[in-house]
């Protein structure tokens, strides 16, 4: 597995590490052959998902990921004062694209959603927008050269 | 045998049902949702494959088989579908942005699409066998919630499709806006395989003219 490191929220880490706990107290019963708990229920973990994970023999290997991301990972916290002038991971960014406003949430992949605004650090876009602030137009290069001007940036991370 | 044969015969109907996406750009013989899973399903595998990529490779092709079979009582939904105006002149200037919503608004539709979606999947499976209703319910949930680096993945390679057969569109007819879709493209996708096909299609596809919209 390769070594990368995870930037995520305290609220995804407590999320999987209650995954982790629970598949591994899943597996420890199982193999005991005692009926398999029914307690998994945070809002990104369906027990049907884990049941059928069970049926496939996918289960190790979700339980090797999770411990791989958990001992790999760095958590995304609001910056210093001083620093929060400029677009970094967990910085809320208003922008205007393309005659649109909208606004990003700039998260590690692991939490990506861009349907609901949060926007990968990896993805272009999230990439491009890093280390600017207000003000800054970031051009991204795509074949109709896009650009995104920065208008707000805004830290809520609890 | 019979319910599964009703089945089959339902699950059919995406032979023939033309993407909503394309029915809007008034793209003439779109292609059908089937269309779009066989090969969604190829791309997903081997990108991932020619990455070696540790990756469950037969559970990225069972996601991709079930992952619209929903659309065949909920049918076909695009991001422009609350926002699209009646007349096909305000169609054409609508498609050439990239829509966006407000946070509510996203998660609104978000919430309306899931519940639509999950009702007519559970409707269209609701004669299988326990086992086949609980994998497939299990497998297009991953999908939805991108759960599993398979889920998450096949999520991806589907937006990637989508986006080659858009550009693909465009080669014969320039008139197809393409810029939602690099937008969408470049804010969305982070899989370093993904990003590399993505170049790829710009190289290939704009090598003679640039798209201008």
């Amino acid at each position: 597995m390769e070594e990368k490191i995870f930037y995520i929220t305290k609220k995804k880490l407590q999320e999987l590490q209650e995954e982790h706990e629970g598949l591994l107290e899943f597996e420890r019963k199982r193999s005991l052959s005692q009926e398999a708990p029914k307690i998994l229920e945070s809002e990104d973990l369906n027990p049907e998902f884990v049941s059928f994970q069970e049926d496939v023999g996918f289960l190790r290997s979700r339980i090797d990921e999770l411990k791989n991301i958990l001992d790999h990972h760095e958590l995304i916290k609001n910056p210093a004062k001083n620093e929060r002038s400029v677009v970094g991971l967990g910085a809320k960014v208003k922008i205007a694209v393309d005659g649109q406003n909208d606004e990003f949430l700039l998260v590690g992949t692991l939490e990506a959603n861009p349907a609901m605004g949060k926007i990968s650090n990896e993805s272009p876009v999230g990439r491009a927008l890093l280390g600017h602030k207000v003000g800054d137009e970031v051009f991204i290069n795509s074949p109709m050269g896009i650009t995104y001007k920065i208008k707000n940036i805004k830290y809520e991370i609890s | 045998m019979d319910k599964i044969i009703k089945f089959f015969s339902e699950i059919g109907k995406l032979k023939r049902m033309p993407r909503r996406g394309w029915v809007i750009r008034e793209i003439k013989n779109p292609e059908t949702i089937a269309e779009h899973t066989f090969r969604a399903a190829i791309v997903a595998w081997m990108l991932a494959a020619h990455k070696n990529y540790k990756l469950d490779f037969g559970k990225i092709i069972k996601i991709a088989l079930i992952h619209d079979l929903c659309e065949v009582y909920a049918g076909d939904t695009t991001p422009y579908d609350s926002i699209l105006p009646k007349d096909k002149k305000s169609i054409r200037e609508l498609v050439k942005t990239w829509p966006r919503f407000s946070p509510e608004k996203r998660q609104k539709i978000a919430a309306e699409k899931f519940k639509k979606e999950n009702a007519a999947l559970e409707k269209l499976i609701k004669d299988l066998s326990p086992k086949l209703k609980k994998e497939i319910m299990a497998l297009w949930l991953d999908y939805e919630k991108g759960s599993s680096p398979e889920g998450k993945f096949f999520k991806h390679a589907d937006r990637i499709e989508n986006f080659l057969q858009a550009s693909e569109y465009w080669r014969d007819n320039k008139k197809i806006p393409l810029k939602p879709y690099w937008i969408q493209a470049e804010e969305l996708h982070d899989d370093p395989v993904l990003l590399e096909f993505i170049e790829q299609i710009d190289k290939e596809f704009h090598k003679d003219k640039k798209p201008k919209n």
